[in-house]
């Protein structure tokens, strides 16, 4: 026991700590102007998710591990169940609803997925035919359920796994063009047939945003409005006229990293960007048993990155809004719980390195 | 230690780590430089579209001076209206917002597209009204619903009333929203899309005091419009007060004697030439332009060949008939071709130029002299009178007592009628004049054309023995308390002499007090003069032809011209009944009514 807490990494974890704090404190201005609550909610998801790392946190790497695949179909089970008896929740049939506490299920698939494609890849060298298959296989399953609930963002965000593979593993070429044509298949097909009306203009309007105002095309507009208006030292902790007055959307959601441009300004900014910055820098660097372990934590620590990278680009209007959160800071409990998760496996496997 | 299963190469972890960190770094710095360039590069920008999100400049419409009578009693005023605004950036789904408006006004949707369309060149944020004078009802359920119905805005505002309804409608004329075209123009430059402005009557002429000045207010606001406080505000001023010469009561009395009839009276104080009362029947109700008025609505009002909208006092156009005498008789007088002692005989119709003329009592007047043919109206003596005088001679003189010009009153869109002379007819038709015409333009007849406020001019001229009032219905423009103009009174003089307006006036009191065809008009203790009128008018091409009926479709207009007292006068009036028929039993009685309506106060008889 006092090993754990002598090699346990401190500094990464207060870090992890730090961020759903800045959070918290960022979603109670978002909630200000309506006198919203959901500060006080996070606060309990970020203590359910804190239980939730320790729990995780002690148990065995090879349990989890051996684990994976049940997790992953019974997680698709709960997917597909929920398509027939979802609650629906602004248009999305991805919550469930177990007392007053909403549960997005779609968000823990990429831990148990993460965690079999990391054992899979571990078991070959080279892409084949087969392989590839099996990759495809293992994440369009989940994919293809998320779409049809429909969340875009969290589809998305899965698919980022695919890349990664290919980045860490040697590919026939062959292949890599077919993975490409497929990539534009889907594109089309998902286009002409998947796509809701509102998610077609979610994209559409991103290429021409002043022609439409109150779609997300206004939505990157008011978010450009309030981080550009913010200056080096914003306008105030409360005080933004974007957040404030409720121009900017989605302000607890996707577009918190708004919020603190306007009213926290570009030092601030690049403090939280220092701070996820070395987060992600530290988490890429350890020390592992078993070839299984480097992989997820690559899938893992990059699945955040892109989350991040896509969520920053579309709120300064480099890329359409996606409806994908902030990792750890936007609101969103089952966000938060499901990386809390991911992080307490990648904590274990750093630890197992000075376990005896 | 755990037992280590670890296959891949060191060189692979390292180099994987390296990219990871590189790609992690250029990331960031990407990240820096994108928020560098807009936070800090383009904060000014942005600062300014944040400012411009939040403040609104709202116009404040200023409430229209009132317009009073001579006795300060209310005309026009204004009051409170709610206004449904629509602000266009906050449209969600245009259909939707269509269909709600269209619920909202109670018009169509394609009507309130159009509205919409006009506002192309205005900015999305500014406030287009859909529709005035909304039910509080509707206010309610919108003000409890901001957030479903994010693009309406309700207006408080002044809008104008004019709590007389149809009262003198066609004096204090109506207001109605600028175009566009209007807008172009330099003169309306400081009026907006959806500003009143005066269409007619005294609502146009004294547009620019009665307009008062705009307020403007800024405001801050959220993304759904709600005003959360206000950061400035200039108020709007009221309009000034226009107090006209018009006698509320005379006026009410005159109007409600015509009850089937359509025709125009006007009334004129001879010591200052002030209106006391302006009547032109039919009439409409000023206060329908101040609400939206539907397309289908303005049309039956402009398109009525009664032509409510037109104020028959100053434009209505009309053969003088008999009345025309009183100014032949003074041409003849003064060019000394008649005097007091000459006579004619009247045997009921005489040949002139080869066409017999007749007069309007086929049994004739026997010997008439200049008294009695006034009196009677003895066409004979006239067209005698005309064949002495050329129609030069006879046009100089109309002209001189006002014809064929406008009256030059303070109202706008007056016609002017027409004098004939020999030159206008060949300007006009390439044709020399007919000497057996002017034997028709002698008893007011012919091309001859008038004005019922030209005629009120004249007789007022008569009244006053040559001094020619100009007739006017503004007695002053009080703003604050203090007068900011004031009407004095003007005369000029007409080069006739003083006498021979005197032998014109004793046949005039004959006419009314010696059994002639004003008899009707006498009332005991006053000493009333006037001249009756019977003028044959309608053609097939008149557009009233076809709404009367068949026994009202030949009906000569009535006249009555009059003033009184004969000595010292006081009041001159014209009074036109149209198809009314033999003036003495029309238009006649009915000016005795007034005459007793105005002096009843005031007889000691």
């Amino acid at each position: 026991m006092k090993d754990y807490f002598k090699f346990f990494d401190k500094f990464t974890f207060s870090l992890l700590l730090l961020l759903p704090l800045i959070g918290i404190f960022l979603i109670y201005s978002a909630g200000f102007p309506l006198k919203e609550t959901n500060y006080l909610k996070q606060a309990a998801w970020l203590f359910f998710s804190l239980v939730a790392f320790f729990i995780v946190f002690s148990m065995k790497i090879d349990f989890i591990f051996r684990n994976a695949l049940a997790a992953y179909l019974g997680l698709l089970g709960i997917l597909a169940l929920q398509l027939f008896i979802g609650h629906t929740m602004a248009g999305t049939k991805s919550w469930f609803r177990l007392g007053s506490i909403g549960m997005q299920f779609s968000e823990f698939v990429k831990i148990p997925l993460a965690l079999f494609l990391a054992k899979i890849m571990a078991g070959f060298q080279l892409i084949g035919w087969k392989e590839f298959l099996k990759l495809i296989i293992l994440i369009a399953a989940p994919v293809f359920l998320i779409v049809l609930q429909p969340d875009l963002g969290v589809s998305f965000i899965l698919c980022s796994f695919f890349p990664v593979i290919v980045l860490l593993k040697k590919i026939r070429p062959f292949i890599l063009i077919a993975s490409l044509v497929l990539v534009l298949l889907c594109g089309i097909i998902g286009w002409n047939s998947l796509l809701k009306d509102y998610q077609k203009n979610r994209i559409v309007s991103f290429l021409n945003p002043a022609k439409y105002k109150t779609s997300s095309g206004y939505q990157i507009i008011q978010s450009r409005i309030a981080i550009g208006s913010g200056g080096l030292s914003g306008k105030g902790y409360l005080k933004g006229s974007q957040s404030q007055y409720q121009f900017l959307p989605a302000r607890h959601n996707d577009f918190i990293i708004s919020v603190i441009g306007e009213e926290l300004g570009f030092i601030s900014i690049a403090i939280l960007f220092f701070i996820f910055f070395v987060f992600f820098y530290r988490q890429f660097k350890f020390n592992f048993h078993n070839d299984e372990e480097f992989y997820f934590i690559y899938l893992f620590n990059s699945l955040i990155l892109f989350q991040f990278l896509i969520n920053v680009a579309m709120a300064i209007g480099y890329l359409p809004v996606l409806g994908i959160s902030l990792p750890f800071v936007s609101y969103g409990g089952s966000s938060l719980l499901s990386l809390f998760v991911g992080e307490a496996i990648m904590f274990r496997i750093k630890i197992n390195n000075y376990l005896t | 230690m755990y037992p280590s299963k670890r296959k891949l190469s060191g060189a692979y972890v390292k180099r994987a780590a390296t990219v990871a960190a590189v790609i992690l770094f250029l990331i960031f710095l990407g990240f820096f430089a994108a928020f560098w360039n807009i936070q800090i590069v383009h904060n000014e920008y942005f600062r300014r579209l944040a400012v411009q999100n939040i403040t609104r400049s709202i116009d404040l419409t200023a409430p229209r001076g009132l317009i009073v009578d001579c006795k300060q009693k209310i005309l026009s005023e204004n009051k409170i209206n709610f206004t449904l605004y629509l602000v266009r950036e906050n449209v969600i789904d245009m259909k939707k917002t269509l269909r709600v408006a269209s619920f909202f006004s109670a018009r169509k949707v394609d009507a309130i597209r159009n509205i919409i369309a006009r506002y192309k060149k205005y900015p999305h944020f500014y406030r287009i009204s859909i529709k005035k004078n909304l039910a509080r009802d509707t206010v309610i359920f919108i003000e409890s619903r901001q957030e479903e119905f994010p693009e309406f805005v309700i207006g408080i505002e002044p809008t104008r009333t004019y709590p007389l309804g149809h009262c003198a409608a066609n004096v204090l004329g109506y207001i109605s929203e600028i175009s566009e075209s209007e807008l172009n123009s330099k003169k309306n430059r400081d009026y907006r899309l959806g500003d009143f402005v005066g269409r007619s009557g005294i609502e146009k002429q004294y547009e620019s005091y009665l307009r008062g000045i705009k307020g403007n207010q800024v405001v801050i606001k959220d993304n759904l419009e709600k005003i959360q406080k206000v950061e400035s505000e200039i108020k709007p001023v009221i309009g000034a007060t226009v107090v006209l010469t018009l006698d509320l009561e005379l006026q009410k009395f005159i109007e409600s004697l015509f009850v089937d009839q359509f025709g125009a009276v006007g009334v004129v104080d001879l010591q200052t030439g002030g209106i006391l009362a302006m009547v032109s029947k039919p009439d409409y109700d000023p206060e329908l332009f101040t609400q939206e008025m539907e397309r289908e609505q303005w049309l039956a009002l402009s398109n009525d060949p009664q032509n409510p909208l037109q104020n028959k006092f100053l434009q209505g156009i009309y053969s003088p008939g008999s009345v025309f005498k009183i100014i032949m008789a003074l041409a003849g007088l003064q060019e000394k071709v008649i005097t007091p002692a000459t006579t004619v005989h009247c045997s009921g119709s005489q040949d002139f130029y080869g066409r017999e003329f007749h007069c309007w009592n086929l049994g004739g007047h026997g010997t008439v002299d200049i008294f009695s043919a006034l009196q009677n109206s003895c066409n004979i003596f006239f067209y005698n009178l005309g064949k002495r005088l050329d129609i030069d001679t006879i046009a100089s003189y109309a002209r001189m007592m006002g014809l064929g010009n406008a009256s030059g009153i303070d109202m706008p869109a007056e016609n002017t009628g027409l004098v004939p002379s020999s030159d206008w007819k060949m300007r006009t038709m390439k044709q020399r004049w007919f000497p057996g015409e002017t034997i028709s333009v002698a008893i007011g007849h012919g091309s001859l054309s008038v004005t019922p406020v030209q005629l009120l001019k004249m007789i007022a001229t008569v009244a006053l023995r040559g001094r020619m009032p100009r007739l006017h219905l503004l007695q002053r423009i009080e703003k604050d308390g203090k007068n900011v103009m004031e009407f004095t009174p003007e005369f000029t003089s007409v080069p006739i002499a003083a006498e021979y307006f005197q032998i014109v006036v004793d046949g005039l009191f004959r006419v009314v007090n010696h059994e002639g065809t004003g008899r009707t008009a006498a009332i005991a203790g006053l000493d009333i003069c006037g001249k009756t009128g019977t003028s044959q008018i309608i053609a097939k091409d008149n557009p009233r032809y076809k709404i009367l009926t068949k026994e009202k479709r030949f009906m000569p207009n009535s006249w009555f011209v009059s003033f009184a007292p004969k000595d010292n006068p006081r009041l001159a009036m014209v009074v036109l009944v149209e198809n009314g028929g033999d003036a003495g039993v029309i238009a006649a009685p009915l000016a005795a009514k007034i005459y007793n309506k105005y002096f009843e106060n005031e007889r000691l008889f």
